[in-house]
């Protein structure tokens, strides 16, 4: 039985699609991470993140993209791994921020409907960890590799932060 | 989820926004999206043009816009944060720079005040390197002027932070020509906006002189396109 940690878990209306919200729940030593990978249901990998908005920017793409017929991958999880990466190669940004065997933190991000927030208990108890407040993120994230990953350039830096390079990359890739 | 495509949600969301403005290029709304404050560019259809030459051009202003913002933040240069691009309406999502002022107005107020006269030539000098630090990029703004400018004020250091808005007819080019020719925009919606300030464009251009590597091709364009302007003689 998982015991009551509703507030860990992180909830944002996305604007554009009244009803829907983007829930994400983060967790630490996972020993099921293969087979989580298998069910896809989108975990990322550790270091790669900043904090939970670019999840929510990442999200709020996909599910326009999926609404208007445009999506560049399969599926709208897949859309939002995808969207995350700084470059339009897919396969490149399932390596990089998809769920990889034998990662043991992980976070699950879920697109839904008000009405289908059940799914999160059920979700939840697939996860072999323990799971934790998903602010949590920022604490794990490993600045140098991000800058790198993102080629954030040193002047860059003096006009936003890391999180401003990274959801501006995010939304401009598709023409760039 | 339904099969067929919709794409109204961003229109449907715009209609919860507060319209800034209604120019003849697009409708600038200002809100709030995903806990963040935002301004929402939305280039609407024009429909005296052609549908298919609408649609081509509004693609391109977007693409463009978007792509020199992202060419700005790498040159280490203030730009408003792209969120999101909605490239079925045209809509482009940009950070809010609350708390900011345009260019325009500051220069219209510090003139009114002895105290704040001083500080703008420091603040020339500073249009002017950025200025140069973009066209050495070879990105052009195409649309210079102070009210595209903003100032926003950085607690931590004091000074100001100058930040480059509207990149909707911007393109990249490392042709003097067109440099100069975006140097004369600014000049002629500086002098006409803001009296006698021919010191102060002065400034900004001695500053961007300094500031850039390839200013004199740029400033001996500069000054041949001030030889061709209206009312001028092509003569001798």
């Amino acid at each position: 039985m998982l015991p009551a940690v509703s507030e860990m878990h992180q909830s944002q209306q996305l604007d554009l699609f009244p009803g829907y919200s983007v829930t994400q729940c983060l967790f630490k030593d996972v020993r099921n991470a293969a087979e989580l990978r298998k069910s896809a249901v989108g975990g990322e990998i550790q270091g790669a993140l900043i904090n939970p908005s670019m999840i929510v920017v990442a999200a709020n793409k996909a599910f326009h993209l999926q609404k208007v017929g445009k999506m560049k991958t399969r599926s709208l999880y897949s859309e939002v791994i995808f969207n995350l990466s700084p470059t339009n190669n897919i396969s490149e940004s399932f390596k990089k921020f998809g769920i990889a065997d034998n990662d043991n933190t992980v976070l699950i991000v879920l697109i839904h409907s008000k009405e289908d927030e059940y799914y999160i208990d059920d979700i939840r108890s697939k996860i072999d960890g323990e799971q934790i407040p998903v602010e949590l993120i920022s604490t794990l994230s490993d600045v140098p590799k991000i800058k790198k990953l993102y080629k954030v350039t040193a002047q860059e830096d003096c006009v936003g932060t890391l999180l401003e390079a990274v959801l501006c990359r995010m939304a401009v890739k598709d023409v760039l | 989820m339904a099969a067929e495509k919709d794409n109204s949600a961003v229109l449907t969301f715009l209609r919860g926004l507060t319209l800034l403005k209604q120019g003849a290029e697009a409708r600038v709304y200002r809100g709030e999206f995903l806990g963040k404050p935002v301004i929402v560019k939305e280039r609407f259809r024009k429909e005296y043009r052609h549908p298919t030459l609408d649609e081509k051009l509004t693609h391109r202003r977007t693409v463009q816009e978007v792509r020199s913002v992202l060419r700005c933040r790498k040159a280490g240069i203030s730009t408003p944060v792209v969120y999101f691009v909605d490239y079925t309406s045209h809509c482009v999502f940009l950070e809010d720079i609350v708390g900011s002022v345009t260019v325009r107005d500051h220069v219209n107020s510090a003139q009114r005040s002895e105290t704040g006269r001083g500080g703008l030539e420091a603040l020339a000098g500073k249009i002017g390197q950025i200025l140069a630090r973009m066209h050495d990029e070879d990105v052009i703004h195409g649309d210079l002027t102070t009210s595209n400018m903003l100032l926003r004020g950085r607690p931590e250091s004091g000074e100001p932070d100058l930040v480059l808005i509207d990149f909707g007819l911007s393109y990249a080019s490392a042709l003097p020509e067109d440099k100069g020719v975006d140097l004369y925009v600014l000049e002629k919606a500086f002098l006409s906006t803001h009296p006698n300030t021919e010191a102060l464009f002065d400034a900004l251009l001695k500053s961007y002189t300094a500031a850039s590597k390839k200013s004199s091709a740029v400033i001996g364009k500069l000054n041949e396109v001030r030889l061709r302007g209206r009312k001028r003689s092509m003569v001798g």
